[in-house]
């Protein structure tokens, strides 16, 4: 489980998260929800220790952030990470030379899955294509935890329907995993659990499967009562 | 299998409710094997572990059974299955009645409209 425990983080003079505290369970898709600016990419980068945080801890399966974490959590950020010029099989290559839990067949499996070419270029890739690699490095690694920036973010509709059957699959079974977006759509029916961001705070937390049976109401119902007070 | 799901009800309910009518209506015989919950997951497009509720939801309800390290199957309950039939069956026509009852229509003028209108396929 990853737990997030009241975190608060400035850029500057300008107060991002006011004390954000969640837990992402594994074997989980928690999906966190805001609108641009309210600090998502924050709290990813807060976990995985790219950005400092004032306050607050983060916990990975009750320890705290050290190099080991690496090998058990990824961050699969919204745009490319790897060299515009490098083809596709060579940025696998990148990915084995760096991780031990690279795990090459199951990239061999996802270029299949994502109707990807190895010897196609990066820079030559369309959004939806750049974005499914994205994926791809990320999905590759044996970890047990996966966090994911807007993996839908300006995406065509079959790319994203692509992504979404990512979810459905064996590729994220037993992890947990740990989405930000600001829409809906493909996802909703998908999800464990949503955080409703707001402020700098967490203003919602709540399984999506007991808030239908026990109040009827889809995650869109609730985000219009929760953010319309 | 293809199921349209609505985002308000529970999907793990719709899934088993979706697995009732295909009982019902003998589509699922007894005994029949059912897909995994893995398979369920990947045809209907949802997460895993709505799958392995529903699969949960209907053990417990009995309608399907697991023997070790075989797939799910059907039950052969048939006294289960017509109880759940019928279960569904009211259902239909309870909500028939609260819609007629909205509009206030009188019970010969409903019978004469289902006599006319129905047209078994």
């Amino acid at each position: 489980m990853i737990e997030v425990r009241d975190i608060k983080k400035r850029y500057g003079f300008k107060s991002v998260l006011n004390g954000v505290s969640f837990t992402a369970a594994k074997g989980e898709i928690t999906c966190l929800i805001g609108i641009n600016g309210t600090g998502k990419t924050t709290i990813l980068k807060s976990i995985m220790g790219l950005t400092p945080f004032r306050s607050g801890e983060v916990l990975i399966d009750g320890k705290h952030l050290d190099k080991h974490a690496y090998e058990k959590i990824t961050y699969i950020p919204d745009t490319i990470t790897m060299l515009p010029s490098m083809r596709i099989f060579e940025a696998l290559d990148f990915m084995k030379d760096f991780y031990s839990c690279w795990n090459a067949e199951r990239a061999e499996e996802l270029l299949k899955f994502f109707k990807l070419q190895g010897s196609d270029r990066i820079s030559h890739l369309s959004k939806g294509n750049t974005a499914k690699v994205n994926m791809l490095l990320g999905l590759a690694l044996d970890v047990d935890y996966l966090l994911m920036d807007e993996p839908f973010s300006g995406i065509d509709i079959f790319s994203r329907e692509q992504i979404a059957d990512v979810f459905t699959s064996h590729l994220v079974e037993n992890r947990g995993v740990i989405i930000t977006t600001h829409e809906l759509n493909e996802i909703e029916h998908l999800i464990d659990k949503a955080v409703l961001l707001d402020g700098g705070k967490v203003l919602k937390e709540f399984q999506t499967e007991d808030m239908r049976e026990q109040e009827g109401k889809s995650v869109v119902d609730v985000m219009r009562e929760v953010y319309n007070q | 299998m293809k199921i349209a799901f609505n985002k308000r009800d529970a999907v793990y309910v719709q899934v088993v409710h979706h697995f009732k009518q295909l009982i019902a209506k003998g589509e699922l015989a007894p005994g029949q094997q059912i897909p995994s919950r893995r398979e369920l997951a990947s045809d209907l497009r949802i997460n895993p572990n709505t799958a392995q509720r529903a699969y949960k939801e209907m053990e417990e309800e009995g309608l399907i059974y697991t023997e070790s390290n075989q797939p799910s199957k059907v039950t052969q309950d048939k006294a289960l299955i017509e109880g759940m039939r019928h279960g569904i069956i009211l259902e239909a026509v309870q909500a028939f009645i609260g819609s007629m009852h909205e509009i206030n229509v009188p019970l010969d003028e409903c019978v004469q409209l289902v006599k006319t209108n129905y047209e078994a396929k």
